[in-house]
């Protein structure tokens, strides 16, 4: 099963124009809403905090069919239907919409903007209570669990006691594994994809090759950079990097090759002679108009620092899940490699979880579950479908 | 497989019992196990087409070759273990029935003979290798790896130290009663082992019989 190869011209639909591309949903907006603070697993207490999320789909009268899907580092809430700001589809239009694998004619779905993030949710860039400055680098570490915290007390104020489901790529994995992990009682279905119970020497380093490039930018300044000066080029460096990281070698090849493109600077000087060059800065600095830079370190850092079973032995920990589990791994991801995922499959099956397992092999790398991808879709609607009918007798 | 097979299969698994289906392939027969039987089910696939048609009938399934272990499962976690039709095409059965015996009670094992009369024929008479409704694949494209008659199957579970607690044959015409091994074209074999059963236990014997096989 793999998809065609149109689907890695296409890519995913966070930072690139996608042509012929349009939403069924039409546009679509989150909204941002105050809800009570929390204390971080750091120790920090926020009074209170913005979180910024998207409901799409109708709330069934008896509240069961509410999916959470929780984005990935890059990701935003705004998870489907055009963004009439970005003016793009949202980041998993390929897979929330109509009659689509996280069907909104049947499900009830909520995204929200993680906390530590930048685009609406409190973060680093947010205005101190105080002071009124961004919080910078004074924001407190965050971790997974701490996101968790914050989409339990949206789904408080949303009043939903129990998801149908948590479903979640890369950093939104993580989301779901911890929230079926912490809050056993909420979530019947989770779908963990293209993630792990906690990084390895590789994936912390690459994150951190990130992190250096925005910290010897000269303009981070420590943190504290204003609007006009913000370390960009760090930040786009590190968007690369990760951009890499989420590829494979098939994926570059069939999309770029050795293909020539030739981008002049203002001078005439030439800053890039391959078409894959010249895609990355692309990439590079459509992150960097999206993105805050700090947020990039508060986020890659919640994620190395995440395990799944930093409380104790897996065995014990995973005792409390009441959730069924569909894990979904990608061959070609090199970054999430499939070994993870079946360690992750494992360990839930020694606990008795109910769990299926696939491992799919699309050929684009960890970003195959980003990227228009039939196979992923299919298994996914196919599996809440059933899963809800299950759940519902 | 023959349906006889499936049948007997059916009927010899309580309801609501624990089963894993070892290279369940698009979920048919266990999906209908579910329906009939109320099983706790799960099956094994390595075919990853094969695995989504299981999700699409709603089964719990896992993506993975039986031959990288069974290490996901804890001990005793199944009623019964599954191999139908799957048998042949493992590269270490030995291996395969003691993980099995690991994480089930008891396991069912499914097979096309090879000392079938037609087999038999096919071979000293027109000296090529047999292609027959049990067999359908010529040498070049089968995915058995190994060719086994119901006698070598009785001695191979006798040298396992597993015992056989019921078997069934088939041929073209239903259930075959006499001369199994001359008659038969596929047979099923519910199996036991004793609870002392350990990896240490079969390995040694394993190794000890082994020998008599690789002459």
């Amino acid at each position: 099963m793999t998809a065609s190869p149109s689907n890695i011209i296409r890519g995913d639909l966070q930072d690139q124009k996608v042509a012929d591309y349009q939403s069924p949903l039409g546009v679509t907006r989150t909204e941002t809403v105050t809800l009570p603070g929390l204390r971080t697993q750091s120790g920090f207490t926020f009074e209170h905090m913005d979180v910024d999320y998207q409901t799409l789909g109708t709330l069934s009268p008896a509240r069961d069919n509410a999916v959470l899907i929780c984005h990935a580092l890059s990701g935003s809430a705004h998870v489907a239907g055009l963004d009439p700001q970005a003016g793009r589809p949202g980041w998993w239009d390929y897979h929330v919409g109509p009659g689509k694998a996280v069907d909104t004619d049947k499900f009830f779905v909520i995204c929200a903007n993680v906390l530590g993030g930048c685009s609406g949710t409190t973060g680093p860039a947010s205005p101190q209570p105080e002071t009124g400055k961004p919080y910078g680098m004074d924001f407190p570490p965050v971790t997974i669990r701490d996101m968790v915290v914050v989409q339990i007390k949206l789904l408080d104020h949303l009043g939903i006691r129990q998801l149908f489901a948590v479903v979640g790529g890369s950093m939104g994995g993580m989301q779901a594994l911890a929230l079926a992990v912490d809050y056993p009682e909420r979530v019947r279905v989770c779908v963990p994809v293209a993630t792990c119970v906690s990084h390895t020497a590789m994936q912390i380093a690459f994150n951190e090759i990130g992190r250096r490039a925005i910290l010897s930018d000269p303009n981070w300044n420590g943190g504290n950079y204003s609007t006009d000066r913000r370390p960009t080029h760090g930040l786009a460096v590190a968007r690369m990097v990760g951009h890499v990281t989420y590829l494979s070698a098939f994926a570059m090849t069939h999309k770029f090759g050795r293909e020539r493109q030739t981008e002049r600077d203002t001078n005439g000087d030439e800053t890039a002679s391959f078409s894959v060059e010249s895609y990355l800065h692309h990439q590079g600095r459509s992150f960097v108009r999206r993105f805050d830079p700090n947020s990039y370190l508060y986020l890659t850092r919640a994620i190395d620092r995440f395990d799944l079973f930093e409380s104790g032995p897996a065995v014990e920990v995973l005792r409390r899940v009441r959730a069924r589990f569909l894990v979904i791994s990608f061959a070609s991801d090199w970054l999430y490699p499939t070994a993870q995922s079946r360690e992750l499959v494992r360990l839930l099956k020694r606990a008795s979880i109910p769990v299926t397992y696939l491992n799919l092999e699309t050929e684009y790398g960890h970003d195959s579950f980003l990227i228009e991808n039939p196979a992923f879709a299919s298994v996914l609607r196919h599996y809440l479908e059933n899963e809800y009918r299950h759940a519902r007798n | 497989m023959h349906p006889g097979i499936y049948e007997t299969v059916l009927r010899w698994i309580p309801e609501e019992s624990r089963v894993l289906d070892l290279g369940t392939g698009d979920g048919t027969f266990l999906a209908r196990l579910v329906q009939t039987r109320q099983v706790i089910a799960e099956g094994v696939e390595k075919n990853s087409t094969l695995v989504a048609r299981c999700v699409e009938r709603g089964l719990v399934v896992h993506h993975s070759d039986i031959a990288d272990g069974l290490d996901q499962y804890g001990d005793r976690t199944f009623d019964f273990v599954l191999l139908l039709g799957t048998f042949q095409e493992l590269l270490s059965p030995a291996e395969t029935i003691r993980d099995a015996f690991r994480v089930g009670r008891e396991v069912i094992i499914a097979y096309s003979n090879f000392a079938h009369a037609r087999v038999r024929w096919q071979i000293l008479f027109g000296g090529r290798t047999p292609l027959t409704r049990s067999l359908p694949q010529p040498w070049y494209r089968t995915s058995n790896l190994h060719f086994l008659s119901i006698l070598d199957f009785q001695q191979f579970s006798r040298n396992l130290g597993v015992r056989e607690t019921a078997s069934a044959f088939f041929n073209a015409r239903g259930t075959v009663r006499f001369l199994p091994n001359l008659r038969a074209e596929e047979a099923v074999n519910r199996l036991e082992a004793d609870s002392i059963f350990r990896r240490s236990a079969i390995t040694e014997q394993r190794e000890t019989k082994n020998e008599t096989y690789q002459i």
